[in-house]
Formats: structure tokens, sequence, C-alpha cells
């Protein structure tokens, strides 16, 4: 018999594979660790960097001969930054403070990090997670801990928490599944295996520290098990499962060069939301035909500093030309209070999601808005780009974005810089006020994008987080779908064109009632399309008409809801 | 003591592969080896302290030797450095 545990399934699919236990919290060990004599303890960590440093050669050696240059060169980087003489001078410092080798490498690796992260260049400062991993190399090989192994077949990366380089770092054939002890559903880790559609299953708990490493495993992502050595005939259980998603996956597959078309010549553009330029290359492996949500957050966080224009630039111009000519909506800063950054000093809010955020800040902050309208201006050049502003409520703001745009376009023909003179302009329609002013907004917009996520909790004051009211988060409530509706045809009225990007837009039935409206994209986590476009390719837009004529009528979401479960 | 003033003119500057190989040649010699530039002065064969002082195209350091091998330390160093690292 297997071992079971039971945790949250947030990405559907079933995985085998063995486990690699990844990004452990090394509290525990550091906290059982008995260090001896100060003296000894340098020895300890002295003796550690020469055989880690021997270690690193040996694996150099290896990734060489297999042709992987690339790893071989950054692995070689770390060795030389074990062998630092300037490293062992500060580790000896380091033991005589805290008394404990490995806490004395990770204290000194830590402080050589920090010295990284201020300097001014981006390359430079992205390397202060090179020092962090090979301080945390030395200190597990210290506390006897093993280095997960990528040896043959496929893994399932297991661990309290997983930093999300570990996975962005594998290559993805290699990982079938992720296992994460903590809650969280929105962590970087599960936002990546999202993108790439990898079963995992988050919410394990403590349990998660009884699986070792190398234990071959099955997860199952749509009901949260996880089977711990499992037996041939458990194993063999899963088999018409694994079958029936194979073919599925085979199915989809195919539907990658087909349009999103109805039988009767209706088009949606089905096109996906990203976290950074290397997403779109999954996407367009999904059949994506452009971006419709581009989170520039990614360029602003963990930063000490607000990030350059130049840099900006590199990260946009790369999402754009990966586009391949289709569209590239970029959305600016969308953060506010409660992810808090070193130089956007918002200060204590009592509700930072009503509070001092995303385009209130930008308009307030030149300092920081310009540098990114000029890098998303510039980044156009190399296809098509769009500018999206987040949290609008009014025509005013609108303008004022509107006005930055074009005086960042002048600043860049003073700097003799070249840019895109077409890149369109929209905004997020996240609020009710801005849903509500759609036909006045329709006049100056280039498009509208409704991102659902909140405007479902801003229109039914509901928290989605808080479970005892969850029953009333429904993206088909009667008074959101009256919302959109009047988004999408304030939009149509004016010639312009309206997409959806929250998560609404990946519900198959949400999207034949968007459809129907007269909605143009919808833009989702690329391996939700082709169950979308199945769902549109099989529908006439007549029937669609038909069936939100009738949803329009009914007064309550659950009752929508329930009947468009009968129609599919 | 030798020294020799030169200036980084490959177009990336001083960065992590570079960086690691002049590291690895001053690395091979037995003198003390030290690099100036932007007013401080750190050690040559620590790719850590080299890569801190952020030298991009056009700082200019000066690279000095103390002990036996200093002449050839100094002299192979900055041909390293005159010859952009072998890029380009």
């Amino acid at each position: 018999m297997a071992e079971k545990m039971k945790g949250k399934g947030v990405i559907s699919g079933v995985a085998v594979g063995k486990i690699m236990l990844a990004g452990q919290n090394l509290d525990g060990y550091l906290k059982d660790y008995k260090p001896k004599k100060k003296a000894d303890e340098k020895k300890v960590a002295a003796d550690a960097l020469v055989k880690v440093a021997a270690n690193l050669v040996k694996t150099i050696e290896d990734l060489n001969k297999k042709d992987m240059k690339e790893q071989a060169a950054i692995l070689e980087a770390h060795r030389m930054m074990v062998e630092d003489p300037a490293m062992s001078a500060a580790i000896d410092e380091q033991v005589d403070k805290s008394g404990s080798a490995p806490r004395a490498v990770l204290d000194a690796y830590e402080s050589q990090a920090q010295l990284f992260e201020q300097m001014e260049d981006e390359y430079f400062r992205g390397r202060a997670v090179d020092m962090r991993d090979v301080g945390k190399r030395i200190a597990k090989f210290i506390l006897g801990i093993k280095e997960p192994e990528i040896g043959e077949g496929k893994v399932i990366v297991a661990g309290q928490e997983i930093e999300p380089s570990v996975i962005a770092g594998l290559p993805s054939d290699k990982i079938a599944g992720v296992i994460l002890g903590q809650g969280s559903t929105t962590s970087h880790a599960i936002i990546i295996a999202k993108t790439r559609a990898i079963p995992s299953i988050v919410g394990v708990g403590d349990a998660i520290e009884k699986i070792a490493d190398g234990d071959p495993v099955i997860i199952d992502g749509d009901t949260g098990d996880i089977l711990i050595r499992p037996t041939a005939e458990e194993r063999a259980s899963y088999d018409v499962k694994i079958k029936k998603q194979e073919e599925l996956k085979a199915h989809y597959a195919a539907l990658k060069e087909l349009p999103a078309i109805t039988t009767d010549g209706v088009k949606v553009e089905l096109v996906a939301n990203i976290g950074s330029p290397a997403d779109v290359d999954a996407a367009n492996n999904y059949g994506a035909e452009g971006v419709g949500l581009f989170r520039s957050e990614f360029v602003f966080m963990g930063k000490t500093d607000i990030p350059k224009e130049e840099d900006q630039f590199k990260e946009y111009k790369a999402a754009v030309e990966k586009c391949n000519g289709h569209l590239c909506v970029i959305r600016t800063m969308d953060i506010g209070g409660d992810k808090p950054l070193p130089y956007i000093q918002v200060g204590t809010e009592e509700n930072p999601f009503l509070g001092y955020r995303a385009i209130r800040i930008s308009l307030q902050r030149r300092d920081l808005f310009m540098p990114q309208l000029k890098a998303i201006l510039r980044a156009g050049k190399f296809g098509k780009a769009g500018i999206m502003f987040p949290m609008v409520i009014n025509v005013e703001e609108f303008k004022a974005a509107q006005k930055m745009v074009e005086e960042a376009k002048a600043e860049l023909v003073h700097e003799g810089k070249d840019y895109a003179d077409n890149v369109q302009l929209g905004i997020m329609v996240e609020t009710p006020a801005a849903a509500v002013m759609t036909p006045i907004l329709a006049k100056y917009v280039d498009f509208f994008s409704i991102g659902t996520n909140d405007l479902v909790q801003y229109t039914l004051a509901v928290d989605r987080g808080n479970a005892q009211i969850a029953y009333l988060y429904n993206h088909f409530n009667p008074a959101v779908l009256r919302l959109i509706k009047r988004t999408i045809e304030s939009a149509n009225k004016e010639g312009k064109w309206a997409g959806m990007c929250g998560e609404m837009a990946s519900d198959p039935n949400a999207a034949i009632l968007l459809m129907a409206m007269g909605i143009k994209e919808l833009s989702m986590s690329a391996p939700s399309i082709p169950k979308v476009k199945e769902r549109i390719r099989n529908i006439s837009s007549a029937k669609a008409k038909e069936i939100l004529d009738k949803v329009m009528e009914m007064e309550d979401g659950n009752e929508i809801k329930a009947y468009l479960s009968t129609i599919s | 003591m030798t020294e020799a003033t030169t200036t980084i003119e490959n177009k990336t500057g001083i960065h992590a592969r570079p960086a690691s190989q002049f590291v690895q040649k001053a690395s091979s010699f037995k003198s003390k080896i030290q690099i100036k530039a932007k007013g401080k002065t750190v050690d040559a064969k620590s790719i850590l302290m080299i890569m801190s002082m952020g030298l991009v195209k056009g700082t200019e350091i000066t690279i000095s030797a103390d002990g036996p091998d200093e002449a050839d330390a100094v002299a192979a160093l900055k041909q390293m450095v005159d010859d952009k690292f072998g890029e380009e």
C-alpha cells in the first residue's frame, strides 16, 4: 500500500515521477546543528568550501561532456564564488559572531548578495540570486543535506515552499508535477507551473516532511491525492486516467493551428496572460494569437530601486518580438500597499485594495511612470504593442495617462530614440465606476479589457479569499453580467474593441456568452486556450445569442450557472 | 612592484565570464595582485571583489603586482583586458 496524503489540487492532471526535494527550509536543520568550538567551526567551513568546489568541478565536467555549455558556465561562476579568497575571510568573521559554520556561510553570502543588489547595473544586481544559491549549497553540504539531482525520467518537485528559480531553471520536459507544503495558489512557483500546465497540489502542510528524495509518487491535480511508493495495482488504477489525459492532450494539440471560430463564422481571438517574456513561448505552443495581458509587475518586484527604462525595454521588446506580429498588451504597474516596494512608499493603509495603488501611483510618480511608458513605446517598434492602464475609475485618469504618453513620445524624440507611433492605449475595466462610464470612456480609448477578478469583487463587495462568503463570488451574477455587456456594447458602438483578461475568460460557458455579447478577444492562462477554442468551434453564434437572451432574463447567478452547465 | 594602467574596452565590461577568465589568469601567478579603479583597490584573485566594482566599458583600471612573477603577471593581465577578453 502506498502512503497517502491529500492537498488541494490547483492545476489539473495526473503525474507520475520521482520526488525531487527542493527549496528546503534550512531553519530546522540549523536549529538541530550542534556547533563545536569556533576554531573547529572555521575548519568545518573551510573544508566544506574545498569539497563543494571539487563537487562542482565534477558536475561542470559532466555538463561540458553533454554539451550543456550554458549551465556549465553558470556553475563555473558558482565555483569561483565558492573558492573566492574574499569569502573565506568573511566566513571566518561570521563564525566569530554566530559560532556556527553553516549559519556563518549563509550570513557571509547573504551580505555579499545585498552588496550586489545595491549595484546600478541590472546584470550585477541579478547576481545576488547566485550568491544566495552558493551560500545555501555550502550550508547544505555542512548540514548533510543532499543536493537534488535530476537523473533519468521525470520528477515531481516537492517542498514546503519552492523558489521560482528552481522550477524555472529545470527543463520543462523534466518536471511532471509540483507539490507544495504551503497553501497559497498565487505563489510564483504555482504561477509558473500554470503557464506550463504542470499538475500541482498545494497545502499538504507539514506532512510534506515525510516525503523522501527519490520516492516514486503519483499525484492527481484534480483530486489533490498523493500516493507515495504506489504498488503496481495502484499505479495501474491510474492508467485509464493517464491514457485519457494523453488523448485529450493530442486532441488539443491538433486544435493548435485552428482559429477560434463558430460554425457560422464569428471569430474570437484567444490570447494569453503572461508574467514574463519567456511565457510567450509556452503560450505559442497552445496556439495563442498574441498577449492580452502582460503583467509588468515582475519588472518591479524584488528591486531596490526604480527599474531603468533600458532594462524594461529589453523585457518588453522580447515579449513583443515573440508575439510574431500579434498584439502584445502590456499592463502598466499594478502594485499597491499589499506588496510594498522600497522605492514606492505607500505607508500603512487600512485597505490597500481601495488605496494608493496602480494608476493612482503612476500618475503621481513621473519618475516611475515615464521610464515604463518610454520602454513600451520603444518596444512597439519590434512588433505590435498596446498599453493598458489598471484601476481606472474615470475619464480624467485616462486623459492624464494619455497626456503622459504624449510627453514620453516627446522625450523620446528629443533623445533621438526610435519608437512606435501606433501603440494602442486602453484601460482595464475592473471597477464598477469604469464599467458604468464605458459609453463615455469608449470615445477616448482604443480598447477595453475587462478584468473580472476585481470587477466581481468590487461589484459584489465580496473578497474571494474569504471562505465564509466565497459562495457569493460568481462571475455569472446578473449585476456583473450587465456591467460586462455594457462595456462590450460601448466599445463596439464607438468602433473600438473589448476583450477580457480575468479568470472568467477561461470558462468555456462564459466564453459563449461573451462572444454573443460581441467580445473580440479573450485572454487567459495559455493551457486554457484549447478547451475554450473547442467550445467556440462547436457552436453557432445564433445559438449562442439564444443562450445569452435566456441568461439575461434570469434573476439569479446560481440559476445561470446551473443552466449553463446543462447545455454544454 | 610592477604597475600598468589601461581602459576596459569590451562592450559588456567585466561581467561574470570575463571576470572569471581574469581571476583564473591572476590565480596562476604567485604574486599578490591588485586592481585599482574608481578609487578602490581589490584583490585580483577574488571574483566577487572584482565583480562588485562594476567595471563597465570605459572604466580606467590599474593592475599592480608584487612578488616573484610580478612583471609577467601585469603584462599577461593587461594583455587580456586590451584584447577585450577575446570578445567581438
